[in-house]
């Protein structure tokens, strides 16, 4: 055998690479402690200090926002309303990073395990189970929202809405953004009367075979339904606002699947598949295959009517016992790198004109978490009179059909049990 | 007759096989002009602009698509830099461990990403290298040199090291051997392993995602999140970009090796 010039060359460039991330594993953490303290000394100061000091701290700074891009209509809010805004009034200079909550997620987590206390990001888009998440392993920074004058001005801590986040206490640590509710979408051109209830839904499901479903547990709409029909079996009593009780799961539950298996054979593709998600189940409604579709925002369906994918006849409809509804929320990662920009930009979204914009259809057209009755008297009749579209009902129904999330065990319970008393039950 | 017969088989056989490969396009960019497209229309109701203007409005585009093709294009060439001496060692060469090094090298496909993601961001973190592009075009390795490895052994193996061995006993340096005799027979396994590197590279969202921390934005970081979007038009242009991408990408490579091997 000749002699070869690259062998060794070649093992031994794998090694250097092997090596080479291997030994990261044992490098020394020096210089990291230094800056930890200095951070953290400074951002307690940030809680106590004067909101002129924090406005003046976060001045000629960047701010890192991290959120879900999917959405263009809420991306060039942020690109082209807020951060040109923050610029002209605080020289902030706002980056927005489209990343999906569990990659945020998992990267904070993994900072906070190497100790990372000088991060990339500053402000984070949550809710619900991401934030109990978040909250519970210290991935948050602190309890900051009522040191935001808008917060304090036109929310408030006592809004007894927002004390917990899907069961969660919220603590102040999040500060409210926006706020949805869970409706029906259905396609007027079918349907002459949407149904009024549960057993109407019925009704209407095995009158017009295949025209419905809805999306497996796992999904989050999916577990919406299921969770009105809980409110509808169990009363509303019982489940807003109180902790998890067994007995009622056992006492109801059969009522639960017997409706649910009830209405099976007559759901798209006879029950035996169903949407993985709300995606699936919008597609499935864009194409005409089904007549309903559901999910959070009551006004969602308007852009997508506008851009084509819905059916122009498409409206919305909610039915006894209500509506769930939720808030979502923006939060401070433990090792921002700039907190005093990231309250500035939080307390700026949280302002009037802000939430205003936000709120019309062509925008992102959802509700805001602000108190109407603290706004201006020109502020309040600028909110009521922003037309949200022919798809959204009027903002009276859907406040006074309003239901509080319930207790996250409720969802965990439908999640165990679905599968095997309604998908895998013959008939 | 009979050739009759073979000619119109020939005909339809390729026929079939540029609609095959041709209908999926035509499928994606009509879906990307659609403006109203329900079963069962045949065509759009409608056309227009919408979701080329989401794209191309988009504030990070150009930067994403420059940042996508300069770490693909790094991913490449740190993939022949690693994978030659590796294939060919393992082609021509036998040593002790050399079953249990060839199962090592193929292990990073063999284990999703996910699982491996936080403790690749764990070292990243301790290197430095998180959050950088650095650290994004070595991550992306870790999906595309086993590959790269396999293709370029299984090259080694279809030559033999004979006519290296002429070439050498020639007087050739090992350079001009790699230059003249090598490279021209391992083209075919070269123009696979750069196709299939740069491929997988624009493709990773969960590793940029977690290593670049968001702050290298490629493609896929703006691309992803529409595909769990209802927003079929914007999904389609997006796909296509990453197609044409793609496309470029292997004629300026075809290209480069055509203008290098006139000069030989």
């Amino acid at each position: 055998m000749f002699k070869n010039p690259w062998k060794k060359c070649g093992i031994g460039l794998v090694g250097i690479f092997l090596v080479a991330i291997f030994a990261g594993c044992t490098n020394s953490e020096s210089g990291q402690t230094d800056e930890h303290s200095e951070n953290s000394a400074s951002s307690e100061a940030l809680l106590e200090q004067p909101w002129e000091k924090t406005e003046a701290a976060a001045e000629n700074s960047q701010v890192n926002l991290y959120m879900w891009g999917g959405d263009e209509g809420v991306n060039r809010y942020i690109d082209n309303w807020v951060a040109p805004r923050l610029k002209e009034n605080y020289d902030i200079t706002l980056k927005r990073y489209p990343m999906d909550i569990t990659e945020v997620l998992q990267k904070l987590q993994t900072e906070k395990r190497a100790n990372k206390e000088t991060g990339v990001m500053d402000i984070i888009w949550i809710n619900g189970e991401n934030f109990k998440n978040a909250k519970e392993n210290g991935l948050l920074w602190n309890s900051f929202s009522d040191k935001l004058p808008n917060f304090k001005k036109f929310i408030g801590q006592d809004r007894a809405d927002l004390q917990t986040d899907f069961g969660t206490p919220v603590e102040g640590m999040e500060a409210p953004w926006g706020k949805v509710q869970y409706v029906f979408f259905y396609d007027a051109a079918h349907i002459k009367k949407p149904p009024q209830n549960f057993i109407e839904l019925a009704q209407w499901v095995k009158e017009n075979p295949g025209k419905f479903t809805y999306p497996e547990v796992q999904d989050f709409t999916g577990s919406g339904f299921m969770k009105h029909l809980l409110y509808d079996k169990m009363g509303r009593d019982v489940l807003e606002n109180e902790l998890y009780r067994e007995e009622l799961t056992n006492e109801h539950g059969d009522a639960v699947w017997q409706y649910l298996n009830d209405i099976q054979p007559y759901l798209w593709k006879n029950g035996e598949n169903y949407p993985a998600s709300l995606t699936e189940l919008d597609r499935l409604y864009s194409q005409g295959e089904v007549w309903m579709t559901m999910g959070y925002n009551e006004a969602r369906a308007e852009r997508l009517i506008e851009d084509g994918t819905f059916p122009e006849t498409t409206k919305s409809f909610i039915m006894e016992p209500g509506s769930i509804g939720n808030y979502h929320f923006l939060s401070i990662p433990f090792n921002s790198p700039n907190k005093a920009g990231a309250m500035v930009a939080i307390n700026e979204l949280l302002s009037p004109e802000a939430q205003l914009e936000k709120m019309q259809p062509s925008v992102w057209g959802e509700n805001t978490p602000l108190s109407l009755e603290k706004l201006s008297e020109a502020d309040q009749e600028k909110f009521k009179n922003i037309e949200r579209g022919d798809s959204v009902l009027p903002s009276e129904q859907l406040e006074a059909a309003y239901l509080n999330e319930m207790d996250p065990a409720y969802t965990e319970w439908l999640k165990e049990n679905w599968m095997s008393e309604v998908v895998q039950t013959t008939h | 007759m009979k050739s009759f017969i073979r000619r119109t088989m020939k005909i339809t056989v390729l026929t079939l096989i540029v609609v095959g490969l041709l209908a999926p396009f035509l499928i994606l960019g009509m879906s990307s002009f659609a403006h109203e497209w329900r079963w069962p229309q045949l065509l759009p109701a409608s056309f227009s602009l919408r979701a080329w203007t989401v794209v191309f409005q988009d504030s990070q585009l150009w930067e994403a698509l420059f940042v996508t093709a300069v770490i693909g294009m790094l991913v490449i060439v740190l993939n022949f830099l690693l994978g030659l001496p590796a294939g060919r060692a393992l082609a021509y060469e036998e040593f002790k461990g050399k079953s249990l090094i060839e199962t090592l090298l193929l292990l990073p496909i063999l284990v999703p990403s996910l699982a491996i993601g936080m403790g690749l961001l764990f070292t990243a973190i301790r290197l430095g290298m998180a959050d950088h592009w650095i650290g994004v075009v070595l991550i992306h390795l870790v999906p595309t040199l086993p590959y790269t490895i396999r293709i370029l052994r299984a090259g080694y193996e279809n030559i033999g090291w004979k006519y290296e061995e002429a070439a050498r006993n020639l007087g050739a340096s090992p350079f001009t051997v790699f230059k003249t005799v090598t490279f021209p027979l391992l083209f075919p396994s070269i123009r696979a392993v750069a196709a299939l590197s740069f491929v997988i590279s624009i493709s990773q969202y969960v590793l940029t995602a977690l290593i670049g921390g968001g702050q290298v934005i490629t493609l896929a970081m703006i691309y992803y999140p529409y595909v769990s979007g209802a927003d079929r038009p914007v999904t389609a242009a997006f796909s296509l970009l990453f197609i044409v991408l793609t496309i470029a990408l292997l004629l300026m490579f075809e290209s480069l090796f055509l203008r290098s091997r006139k000069k030989v």
